[in-house]
């Protein structure tokens, strides 16, 4: 038999489709697939640092941690946390309800009654302090309280400075809070006749409560995890403080005095037990907050449309 | 009390309420400049040696120090962080970024004196013992990559910094790159796709082009923060007042300069009205740094709209 | 067919197209040939599927995930759905026009010749092809002054017809064009609709429109989708004046005018 040059069948046209007709082509769907298999891998590189900083804290923290180790607050016990822990707790206690005090008067009138260049101006000045590092804030509280005013190293001057660093956290979510209640709402309040005051507490602040909320819940996040502002402004104690006047120990300045304690010292089982209590109250803080944010979005479904 | 004056009342609160964060700021200028006594501002102010014993207060170290930690760390925590919300965007299928990106954005509630502590007894040995010799005998040859074993052995300096410095970073430019992104119109990526371009080069000629604003703040925010961190750096930078000779060495910066020298300074004369303008200095680096920073993204802004 | 284009095989040919979402089914065995040279409006509708469908001519079905497709749409005697065949190669000889006009952050230049940039043409070809699309699209009078200028700065017409000239310059046989007057104004949509009218003589066009008008004004044939069916398709006169199903006649003389 001859070679069957009748039964060759030439592709369709169509057939250009099938193959990469140059070199470029193949080399751009190549590159591609692997850049989609390579990108995600540096999910690691921030995946892997949480679950091994979170996991090394626990194990450190839970050999040495117990009932006394939390709750003893005699002063000569080295290693009960029970008194920084509840010196955390006052000091951060005051520190949020200044940060609160100011920020949520600050946001409300940011977002309601100034005029927009001016409130351009202080939305700006809030951005400027929520970027100062946090020395920078403490030795602010440094020379203005503990200085200036005199009131010296004490939870006082500690929470004040604290607070203002909490400060333009609050501010810029309030702010946001009360500006996104939807105008069509705040127009239909006012045509009615509402009052400033009227509106705010029987409109605005139900719809912005949960927003104000998750916000303060954050700063407080961020306020207990910070060391510089009250490192520079409170002196530590052993004893619970008594009066706003007295110093008192807090929980991250407990790590940073006993980092550098050898293995084996109750020093470094303390800056642990403390890391690890910080990183608790730090998680549960962002879990109150998503879940806060999980019931606003289902209740204010409708009303965003 | 009449309508009138009640309003004019409620005014004024709201105003000196919502003035608070401006007083702040204002306070925070003025508190400084007090304290500091317009001491040292003279060209000493810019050398580099800082001795309280001879009572010469120069910056220069800690200035390099700061710009020497936060720069590498930005282009790191940018790089990864551009890569990540690419994948997210891009390439990964929206059920496993809705429960891995809230993880990476857990990075940034992690406290700093964590990330301090967690690189100072954790970190610093693998780099002492594991890292940096590895370097040394196989980098040896490049200028600056070789040094005596005593160096590098606590594992605390410039390389441990980057790195600390570079995962308190990443959260912000992550999550900032990711909204970017993100904010793209689908039928605009969908074009792209449509005229035959893959993935990648959709992402890279249109995506990150309709991004570019967001990408800019990532980067500006980022650096804010590698620039102004504290606590951490004092931590793992070794505290060193020396210019760093070697990628190994330890030095220091502003931020954890003023920190750790503080409660020092207080029986020193002249000393704290120095640290008092050091920290003048590294708020007018910040300012400066997040206005243009502000500014530069705003013009991006107003180009755009203007079609130019 | 019309005779004025039967000139040669079917260019695509859609064959028993299912497209199915979950359980609902979006597009029920769909049969339909597009002629060379020749422009179909794909009318019927909200929600019949018209989108969908031209979406799955160029495999842009792929970008809405959960959706299955069975049958075949040929491109000249090849399955564009067959494992082998690289839907970017796909996408290059099958273009497509979005409802709104989807520019890109770039110079008018760049835009037209991002396509030629990615299977990177050379220089001079890019120029020159470039030109060429902005001509066939209707607007190279108005921008050859200044390629340079942003594309955002054009009005709404112009950067459909930019979007236009962008698909046509990397010489796809296939224009698909979903609704791409929806968000013109009537003398804009005039001058697509010119463009149109020009480029049905070189290529093939499957325009999905909302407007019975539109259809009349430039297209050869009418195909009719209702729930996810193709109900009747013909010349554009007999179906506009002489529809066969009752479906056709009611949705017609609802939307003519």
């Amino acid at each position: 038999m001859p070679a069957t040059v009748e039964s060759y069948v030439p592709p369709p046209p169509g057939a250009e489709l099938l193959r990469a007709t140059s070199l470029s082509l193949r080399w751009r769907v190549s590159f591609d697939r692997a850049i989609g298999y390579l990108l995600p891998l540096l999910y690691l590189v921030a995946l892997l640092p949480i679950a091994w900083i979170v996991y090394w804290v626990s194990v450190h923290a839970l050999v040495t941690l117990n009932w006394s180790a939390l709750t003893d607050t005699s002063p000569l016990d080295t290693h009960s946390l029970a008194v920084p822990i509840i010196s955390t707790f006052y000091v951060m206690l005051l520190a949020t309800v200044i940060a609160v005090v100011f920020g949520l008067f600050g946001g409300i009138a940011t977002a309601e009654f100034l005029s927009e260049r001016v409130a351009g101006w202080v939305r700006t000045s809030a951005n400027l302090l929520a970027g100062t590092p946090s020395v920078v804030v403490g030795y602010f509280g440094y020379f203005a309280f503990v200085l200036y005013f005199g009131w010296g190293l004490n939870v006082i001057s500690g929470s004040f400075t604290l607070a203002f660093f909490m400060l333009p956290y609050l501010f810029r979510t309030v702010d946001l809070a009360y500006t996104s209640v939807p105008r069509s709402i705040r127009e239909a309040a006012y045509g009615q006749g509402a009052r400033p005051l009227q509106y705010l507490l029987r409109i605005a602040t139900p719809i912005a409560f949960p927003q104000v909320l998750n916000g303060v819940f954050l700063a407080m996040a961020i306020g207990v995890g910070e060391t510089a502002p009250l490192w520079l402004t409170l002196e530590q104690s052993a004893l619970v403080p008594t009066g706003l006047f007295q110093p008192a120990s807090f929980l991250t300045g407990q790590i940073f005095e006993d980092y550098t304690s050898g293995p084996g010292t109750p020093g470094i089982a303390l800056a642990f037990e403390a890391a690890f209590i910080l990183l608790v109250v730090v998680i549960s803080l962002n879990i109150i907050v998503r879940i806060i944010s999980a019931r606003f979005r289902k209740r204010v479904e409708g009303l965003f449309q | 009390m009449g309508r009138r004056a009640k309003k004019h009342l409620s005014t004024a609160v709201a105003l000196v309420a919502a003035l608070v964060p401006t007083a702040v700021v204002i306070g925070v200028v003025v508190s400084l400049l007090s304290a500091s006594d317009f001491h040292n501002l003279g060209w000493a102010f810019f050398g580099s040696k800082w001795n309280s014993n001879t009572q010469t207060y120069g910056v220069a170290i800690f200035v390099v120090g700061s710009f020497l930690t936060a720069i590498p760390a930005l282009v790191l925590s940018m790089l990864v962080g551009l890569g990540i919300a690419i994948a997210s965007t891009s390439y990964l299928p929206r059920w496993i970024t809705r429960i891995i990106d809230p993880c990476v954005d857990f990075l940034a509630g992690i406290p700093s004196i964590i990330y301090g502590l967690w690189g100072y007894l954790l970190l610093a040995p693998i780099f002492g013992t594991l890292i940096s010799p590895w370097v040394v005998q196989h980098l040896g040859f490049i200028p600056g990559f070789s040094a005596p074993s005593y160096v590098y052995v606590g594992g605390v300096g410039l390389p441990l910094s980057i790195v600390v410095l570079t995962l308190m970073s990443l959260p912000i430019t992550t999550l900032l790159i990711r909204d970017a992104l993100r904010s793209v119109p689908r039928d605009l990526v969908e074009s792209g796709l449509a005229l035959g371009a893959t993935r990648w080069e959709t992402v890279r000629r249109i995506s990150m082009r309709h991004g570019s604003r967001g990408i800019w703040s990532a980067a500006f925010l980022g650096f804010g923060r590698a620039f102004g961190e504290t606590v951490a750096v004092a931590m793992v930078l070794g505290a060193a007042t020396a210019y760093p000779t070697t990628v190994f060495s330890q030095t220091d910066t502003m931020a954890a300069f003023m920190f750790d020298n503080l409660d020092g300074a207080l029986s020193t004369p002249g000393e704290l009205q120095a640290l008092a303008e050091l920290a003048i200095l590294l708020l007018a680096i910040t300012l400066v740094v997040n206005v243009v920073g502000r500014r530069f993204v705003s013009a991006l802004y107003t180009q755009e709209v203007a079609g130019l | 067919m019309t005779a004025a284009n039967a000139s040669g095989p079917p260019v695509l040919s859609v064959r028993k197209l299912r497209v199915r979402a979950g359980k609902r089914t979006l597009l029920d065995d769909v049969d339909l040939e597009f002629e060379q040279k020749s422009l179909t409006a794909v009318i019927g509708p909200s929600g019949c599927g018209k989108t969908t469908f031209v979406r799955s001519l160029n495999r842009m079905t792929e970008m809405t995930p959960g959706l299955k497709i069975s049958g075949r749409v040929d491109y000249l005697g090849q399955n564009i759905y067959d494992p082998a065949v690289d839907p970017v190669l796909v996408r290059r000889r099958i273009g497509m026009v979005f409802q709104r006009p989807t520019v890109f952050p770039m110079s008018v230049f760049e835009n037209a010749a991002f396509g030629l940039r990615l299977i990177r043409e050379e220089e001079n070809e890019i120029d020159r092809a470039v030109m060429e699309a902005l001509q066939r699209a209707g607007l190279w009078d108005e921008v050859k002054d200044d390629l340079n200028r942003s594309a955002l700065g054009l009005s709404g017409g112009q950067q459909q017809r930019l979007c236009i000239a962008r698909a046509l310059a990397v010489q796809p046989k296939v224009l698909l064009m979903d609704e791409p007057c929806s968000a013109l104004d009537p003398a804009a949509t005039q001058r697509v609709e010119a463009t149109m009218d020009r480029l049905k003589q070189e290529i093939v066009i499957v325009l999905v429109t909302h407007n019975v008008g539109q259809a009349a004004r430039v297209s050869d044939r009418v195909a009719f989708l209702h729930s996810g069916h193709l109900v009747e398709v013909g010349v554009t006169a007999d179906i506009l004046e002489r529809p066969r199903e009752k479906l056709t006649e009611q949705f017609i003389t609802g939307r003519f005018g």
